[in-house]
């Protein structure tokens, strides 16, 4: 049903703030490669680098020095224009506070990238994703009229309305209750078994531990976790 | 519908009192705009209609002030200076002049009522050709002790063909031999009598107070009035034109008053409009984050924030033009009250035409106080108000 899309890749990704006379390196040489279906947890402390890296694949923010390329595009020359088109139609983003219009029911909501594309609203296609995030009677509400994990699954629903080939989340169950949780880990895996690429950044163990590659963060450099669990106990007691 | 309008109407109805208030002032404004517009239409209108009334091209009086005679014309105002009616035989010499009708304007004071109505001295053999429009119940008065009422003054007093009305002093009683049927001109609140009865009654023998004209034709009245000019020193000559203008004139100054505070009331308006678009561009900075991140440009952030502008003022213009017209009766007696003199009528003309003008417009500065909040809102960046 999605599209199989080309990986996210980066080549020696550096991204330097400066604050004053000062520099703050967030993220130093980073290199990695996502194949499509890959289903990928980045996971790391605050402040380690994790949410800039996901805006440079998002293309909300230029990296300082290296090379990104989401769908096959290299997205560090390319013009607001040009990456406004690749977030519309290649990216799909998850948030943790789920970002939904207040004013829009939920079908409204999942259509809005649609709008931005100058697309028709497909009603079949509309009641395929209501369906698979299990918001068929929900259709009609507005997100003050839904529970947490019925407004995550909004978002999900929202950010896979364009076929993108990556969905980038954000801690996304990091507002819920275990339930919704466990409901919202079963849909991201339902998506990623369509093929569809996923990288999720998460302070969960259980969300890591039901991906198939995870990245640990430190001070701005990425390196693979083997042993999650470990990594996790080790966090905690430091 | 274009989406960016449901997008647009939909943040409307979500700060509600925010944007109720906004349309509101709008409308405010708009509606004063409209009514004075459409006064300022009815008036000229009126006045156009209330001058043709009058049946006559145009007027001899006393040298004077031009606006003394407008208001002779219009409300039968009383001058001081007086012609004589030897003059009317030179008046009717020159060849053009349909008919010349000796008038004589004074006050006649109602005991009873504690009144003073204006009353007006005519050759009542003259009334078929000077005034063809008037209708009248009962007949025109021809003896001393007679008068025709207006339609308002008879309504006033409850007087009805063959009541007597008393004027003047205890014991001067007159018969009312005739009521005029509405003419929706100042006329319909005088009084008329013989000619020769006026002058009696005021001490004034063979006194005039104008001699009003009636040329065959419109093109030969520039003629007859240069003729008459020549003829006739020490007397004025005004053409209907003339009062026209004069009235006119007066009247444009007020305008201009008024339509200045109007314009004012419109800008700060405006200004309301752009403050209200610029909080709501501020409390909707993390949905226009999420909006450019999830694949809105910054055109369609742009237009979402000025369609929003549009459809305020928009629905602020309808409200406006309808409270305009709603209100237009309370406007009329409000203007009746300060302006001192306002033809009969209904003087506010809700035009359609003028309607859609002010509609339009409203769009139009929709579409003005919306650039800059939207310029504003299209520069949002998304990573400064979201955390992704």
């Amino acid at each position: 049903m999605l599209n199989k899309c080309p990986v996210v890749r980066l080549e020696g990704v550096d991204k330097v703030y400066r604050r004053g006379a000062e520099e703050i390196h967030a993220l130093k040489n980073i290199n990695l490669t996502f194949s499509a279906g890959d289903y990928v947890s980045i996971i790391g402390p605050s402040g380690s680098g994790k949410t800039t890296l996901l805006n440079i694949i998002g293309c909300l923010d230029k990296a300082s020095r290296g090379k990104v390329e989401v769908g096959g595009l290299d997205t560090t020359s390319l013009r607001e224009k040009e990456l406004v088109r690749i977030r519309r139609e290649k990216i799909g983003f998850v948030f943790q506070q789920f970002y939904l219009l207040p004013g829009l029911t939920v079908r409204e909501n999942i259509a809005l990238p649609l709008t931005f594309s100058k697309r028709p609203v497909d009603e079949q296609r509309m009641e395929e994703i209501l369906k698979l995030v299990g918001l068929q009677g929900r259709a009609g509400h507005k997100p003050n009229q839904l529970s947490g994990g019925e407004m995550q699954r909004t978002a999900i629903a929202r950010a896979i309305v364009n076929n993108p080939c990556v969905i980038l989340a954000d801690e996304p169950t990091g507002n819920l209750d275990v339930n919704s949780r466990e409901r919202i880990y079963e849909l991201l895996h339902d998506l990623n078994g369509k093929g569809l690429t996923i990288v999720l950044v998460t302070h969960d163990l259980n969300a890591a531990e039901r991906t198939q590659t995870t990245f640990a963060m430190t001070d701005g450099m990425l390196h693979p976790v083997d042993d999650v669990a470990d990594y996790f106990c080790r966090m905690k007691a430091v | 519908m274009n989406p960016y309008v449901v997008l647009a109407w939909k943040n409307i109805r979500r700060f509600r009192t925010r944007s109720a208030l906004t349309i509101f002032a709008v409308a405010c404004s708009v509606g004063v705009l409209f009514s004075i517009l459409s006064f300022h239409l009815g008036f000229e209108k009126n006045l156009e209609k209330e001058i043709e009334k009058t049946g006559l091209d145009f007027m001899v009086v006393s040298k004077g002030c031009s606006f003394e005679v407008a208001s002779l014309v219009l409300y039968g105002a009383v001058l001081p200076k007086y012609l004589d009616d030897g003059l009317l035989v030179k008046v009717r010499e020159p060849e053009g002049v349909e008919f010349a009708t000796p008038i004589l304007v004074g006050q006649a004071p109602n005991l009873k009522s504690g009144r003073v109505d204006v009353v007006y001295g005519m050759d009542m053999a003259d009334i078929a050709t000077a005034k063809p429009e008037w209708v009248i119940e009962g007949t025109a008065p021809k003896h001393f002790n007679e008068v025709l009422m207006g339609y308002l003054l008879a309504e006033q007093y409850k007087l009805k063909v063959g009541d007597e009305v008393n004027y003047f002093q205890e014991g001067s009683n007159f018969r009312v031999t005739g009521v005029l049927k509405r003419l929706n001109s100042q006329e319909d609140s005088a009084m008329f009598m013989p000619i020769h009865a006026l002058q009696k009654i005021l001490g004034k023998p063979g006194a005039m107070t104008s001699i009003g004209v009636k040329a065959r034709h419109f093109m030969m009245i520039e003629s007859i009035r240069d003729d008459l000019t020549l003829k006739i020193p020490g007397v004025q000559i005004i053409t209907m034109g003339q009062v026209r203008e004069n009235i006119s004139g007066v009247v444009a100054s007020s305008r201009a008053l008024t339509l200045t505070i109007a314009i004012v009331v419109a800008m700060v308006s405006v200004i309301g409009v752009v403050n209200s678009m610029l909080i709501s561009v501020f409390a909707s900075k993390r949905e226009i984050g999420v909006m450019r991140a999830i694949g809105a440009s910054r055109q369609d952030i742009f237009l979402w924030t000025l369609y929003e502008s549009v459809v305020i003022l928009g629905l602020g213009g309808i409200t406006g033009i309808l409270l305009g017209i709603a209100g237009s009766g309370l406007a009329e007696s409000m203007v009746r009250k300060i302006i001192p003199y306002v033809p009969m009528g209904d003087t506010i003309h809700s035009e359609p035409r003028l309607a859609l003008s002010i509609f339009l417009s409203s769009l139009l500065i929709g579409v003005l106080s919306g650039l800059y909040p939207a310029w504003k809102s299209s520069r949002v960046r998304p990573i400064e108000v979201i955390n992704c």
